[in-house]
């Protein structure tokens, strides 16, 4: 096992084990917490392949602005009994876990190597010129949409 | 020998399906917005295979997923701050079906 591998490996066990700590814990200050840890997580399994570019994405997007807010949130809004795991459906889950994880070990064997990503990352904006301005584009209309929506609350 | 392709598909999966779970036994907006993160986080770990085939397609389908999980929070904190104003609550027991009368 090469050094990348065991690297993924390790990241990847601890990125469950933090989802298993959102799903187990009380409080949703600490469910934000290990979400951040996760996505800190998932990001490291992208600078093993060094795209240092999502990481940045990533731990600035995700963890700093999306993690944060929802870390806010939750420390506002503070109330213990927020979870209410239902048994029955552990079982399906395992289920399909089982099912997805042994077709992946049969047939996801290809080894994995991220190549020309700066090519990649310069070519980006030009070939996807259209789509990001659609995508600024639908950012503002959906927070003049959420502006309108709260104005026409009753308080 | 475990390929590095099943250990990161194993791990978005898994992550995946927790997250369901999260959303299932969730009983307030906050905890459903938190396992929403959790899925765009398996997202983008399936997501990391596609980099090493095309990676221009990928780092769009990564901006395109950061853009949407953006807009889901933006979402998410609007239905809060109306949820609080008109239900004075979070709990999604306090909507009703539909939640047709926000």
């Amino acid at each position: 096992m090469d050094t990348t591998t065991l690297v993924i490996a390790v990241a990847g066990v601890f990125a469950i084990l933090s989802a298993i700590g959102v799903l187990l814990t009380r409080e949703n200050l600490y469910a934000a917490l290990y979400m951040s840890i996760t996505m800190l997580l998932i990001a490291a399994m992208y600078a093993a392949y060094n795209v240092q570019q999502v990481v940045v994405l990533i731990a600035f997007v995700f963890v700093g602005a999306v993690g944060m807010i929802t870390i806010a949130i939750a420390a506002t809004y503070r109330y213990v009994p927020s979870r209410r795991i239902n048994l029955i459906w552990i079982a399906p889950v395992i289920v399909v876990f089982a099912v997805t994880s042994y077709l992946y070990y049969n047939f996801a064997t290809l080894s994995m190597k991220a190549e020309n990503l700066d090519v990649a990352f310069q070519r980006l904006p030009s070939e996807y010129l259209v789509l990001l301005i659609f995508l600024f584009s639908v950012m503002i209309l959906m927070m003049l949409s959420a502006v309108k929506l709260a104005r026409r609350v009753e308080l | 020998m475990i390929s590095q392709l099943f250990i990161v598909l194993a791990t978005s999966s898994a992550i995946l399906l927790i997250a369901y779970l999260t959303a299932i036994s969730a009983r307030d907006l906050i905890r459903l917005l938190i396992s929403l993160e959790l899925m765009f986080g398996a997202v983008f770990l399936a997501i990391l295979p596609l980099f090493s085939i095309a990676a221009t397609t990928a780092f769009a389908i990564a901006i395109l997923t950061i853009f949407t999980s953006s807009s889901e929070l933006l979402v998410f904190i609007t239905a809060i701050v109306l949820l609080d104003r008109r239900k004075k609550g979070i709990d999604l027991e306090k909507v009703a079906v539909g939640g047709e009368t926000l």
